[in-house]
């Protein structure tokens, strides 16, 4: 993992002294609601229905257990002892007072964290691959070109009050996309050309909320050492020129739309022309410097498939689905990764409680080398597990609700706090997981649909990433009731596509039993081994649309 | 006399910042840029001219800048930023030399990356205590980024 040195050290540090003057100001009455709110968002802190809420950054999504642990704390001793993992590897607390957020800062620079930027109209934090590094396909590890874009958006002078706020994510692998690129402001695809030079594709103007959009192709073949001073084109151009008038038109897509990508691409390299080659091109040694910070731990020499493994695969029925769903291959022989499931029934979609995080962080020092990540699908992450203790992981995971086996199931579902917790929502989605949940309670089946992404944000700002799921639900507000509009076909992945609406909202009763009615229709057409999304590219949405709206006999 | 802060001080402003195209100009003025430049032949000699939101540094291709003693960059309201990059190239793009100062709507709070950007005299509006937005001047020791003051990259120096 990456440590910071006196300089970074000294940066949060800064950030949380200026951070308590301008509460402190802000409090007196010196500062204004008008000029705190974004300070304040730009620290991370939401004033939301019943509470602030601060969102914590876990860049990359990598997490010590000392870190974990000291979250644990903070949500004990500041919140109600439990937090959110958020799609773009965060973690919100709900329920902080906005007078003890500095010292929440204050503690979380002690273990090099802190809630920059995590809000507002800046550069975010970059997410990635939960599986960075530890994969047997990736062209390099994504992590030190990770820390190489935290350190250059952190505080950058020019680009702190953007049109509107800016993602940037990060994939290194060409058998699949973890890390929903192409539905960030920019993707950035990690590739080798043919001199063996590690480079960018260039993805930009994606992203969901209003006007759901997969992004395009800028650039095929970026050389590393030039990817910050294109990122700086690509950001002074969109200062300058994205929408200002308006806040739903005022994203990086909709400039690169409006301009088309090859006029806006023609501005971006103009703009680079003058800063290719100059200081902000990054010279092998720092490479070097960041790499050193991502090496392998000690890994032993190992075989794979270790007699317990194989033979309690034969004998437990339970565990033989958790390590199929819930466990992927490792680079390493005798190695695996496990995911532990915040996707228990009963609790919302991303909570863990103080104790779940006291043990994930038990299991990252007793199985992982004491480090955790945490996914794009709200999940945490042990990298780098021997196989011959997986039993005991499991063992340890199911007591925790860690090990609900259905990693990519219908039920391991994306979803935003909702209407329960947050101002901006027009419904509520928790409620909605959890029918979900109860109503899709057999394994056996949810093993025989197998691969579908189900997810549900409760208003347009699309938090849960519902255009970009297989099955994508959104909470509505038609004259202060609640419905939810259902659309399918979206996916996140290499395959990128947004989600075409079935029809008109139904209400909340009926979602269950709408999803059933998919499912049924997929059943019925599918080929053998043939995923939802791919029956459903096949056979299109009339089907589906039928069978949803279809008047009872 | 209104005040203005200038490389870290605070100073009696000798110039005035005409907002509007119709107030009267003087060898103190500063301009609109716009209307300077469709203007230029009639308005003689002035202290400066100012950029508004959206005019871009674009316009100023071509014009002699050692003319100006001080350039303007107008905030509309704080949260846009467009002010931040126009600075910036100012600096680094057009070499201009002269007073970059910030006029208008932003607040002492964004000093430290104002300065960053190659901002070094600022017209505050006057509600703002300049005494207090100087103990706001420079809140952090150290930076990632190059910028126009030390143009290279921590990562060239550490």
């Amino acid at each position: 993992m990456y440590q910071y040195d006196d300089i970074d050290q000294q940066l949060v540090e800064e950030r949380v002294a200026q951070y308590r003057d301008q509460t402190r100001r802000y409090l007196n009455k010196e500062l204004s609601e008008e000029s705190f709110l974004p300070l304040r968002l730009q620290n991370g802190l939401y004033v939301q229905r019943h509470a602030p809420m601060l969102r914590i950054a876990i860049p990359y999504g990598m997490l010590s257990s000392t870190q974990l642990r000291t979250l644990v704390d903070i949500s004990q001793r500041y919140d109600r002892g439990y937090g959110h993992f958020t799609t773009r590897q965060n973690l919100q607390l709900n329920w902080p007072k906005l007078e003890e957020v500095p010292d929440i800062l204050a503690e979380l620079a002690q273990v090099q964290m802190h809630a920059v930027q995590t809000s507002g109209n800046c550069i975010r934090n970059t997410t990635t691959d939960q599986y960075a590094g530890v994969i047997k396909d990736e062209v390099v590890d994504p992590r030190p070109y990770c820390e190489l874009i935290r350190q250059w958006s952190t505080f950058h002078p020019e680009f702190a009050f953007l049109p509107r706020k800016f993602k940037i994510a990060v994939n290194a692998t060409e058998s699949a996309d973890r890390a929903a690129t192409q539905v960030h402001d920019i993707g950035l695809h990690i590739r080798k050309n043919e001199q063996d030079e590690i480079g960018f594709k260039i993805i930009v103007g994606g992203g969901l909320g209003r006007t759901p959009m997969v992004g395009v192709t800028i650039k095929e073949f970026m050389p590393r050492e030039h990817l910050l001073t294109y990122l700086d084109a690509i950001l002074r151009v969109y200062n300058q020129q994205g929408r200002r008038d308006n806040k739903y038109k005022a994203r990086i897509k909709i400039l690169v739309k409006a301009l088309g990508i090859d006029e806006f691409r023609r501005r971006v390299d103009a703009e680079w022309q003058h800063l290719k080659g100059k200081e902000s091109t990054v010279p092998l040694s720092e490479f070097d410097r960041l790499n050193r910070f991502f090496t392998e731990p000690n890994y032993e020499t190992l075989e794979n498939q270790p007699s317990n493994l194989t033979s309690k695969l034969a004998d437990s029925a339970g565990f033989a689905r958790w390590y199929q769903r819930n466990t992927f291959e490792h680079k390493k022989p005798g190695y695996r990764i496990v995911t532990l499931t915040l996707k228990k029934p009963g609790q919302a979609p991303g909570d863990a409680t103080a104790e779940q995080m006291t043990k994930a962080a038990d299991l990252a020092d007793q199985y992982s080398f004491g480090e955790l990540r945490v996914s794009h699908e709200q999940n945490l992450v042990l990298a780098d597990v021997r196989q011959d203790a997986l039993i005991e992981v499991w063992e340890a995971a199911k007591q925790q609700g860690f090990a609900t086996p259905t990693l990519g199931l219908l039920t391991d579902m994306i979803c935003c706090p909702g209407g329960d917790f947050c101002n901006l929502a027009n419904a509520k989605s928790i409620p909605i997981a959890d029918q979900i949940q109860d109503t899709f309670n057999d394994l056996d089946y949810l093993y025989d649909l197998g691969d579908i992404d189900l997810n549900i944000s409760g208003c347009m700002n699309a938090c849960g990433h519902h255009h970009v799921g297989n099955i994508g639900i959104l909470g509505v507000d038609k004259k202060g009731e609640e419905f939810y509009q259902i659309s399918i076909g979206g996916a996140s992945g290499h395959d990128a596509s947004i989600g075409k609406i079935l029809g008109p909202s139904f209400g909340q009763e009926q979602i269950s039993d709408i999803i059933q009615k998919l499912m049924n229709v997929y059943v019925e057409h599918r080929f053998e081994e043939e995923r939802f999304i791919d029956t459903y590219r096949r056979i299109g949405i009339t089907p589906f649309k039928e069978a949803a709206y279809a008047k009872a006999h | 006399m209104p005040k203005l802060i200038k490389n870290g001080d605070i100073i009696d402003n000798p110039h005035t910042w005409l907002e509007n195209s119709d107030q009267a100009v003087t060898s103190n003025s500063l301009v609109a840029a716009q209307t300077w430049l469709a203007e230029q032949e009639t308005i003689g000699e002035v202290a400066g001219i100012w950029l508004d939101a959206g005019d871009g540094i674009e316009i100023l291709q071509g014009v002699d800048l050692t003319q100006f003693d001080v350039i303007g960059v107008y905030f509309p309201a704080f949260t846009d930023g467009r002010g931040f990059s126009y600075a910036r190239l100012l600096k680094e793009r057009l070499h201009y030399q002269g007073d970059i100062r910030a006029l208008g709507n932003f607040i002492p709070d964004q000093l430290g990356y104002l300065i960053r950007v190659g901002f070094n005299s600022f017209q505050f509006n006057d509600d703002i205590d300049l005494d207090k937005a100087l103990e706001l001047y420079k809140p952090f020791s150290a930076a990632y980024q190059g910028d126009t003051s030390q143009p290279k990259p921590l990562f060239l120096r550490r």
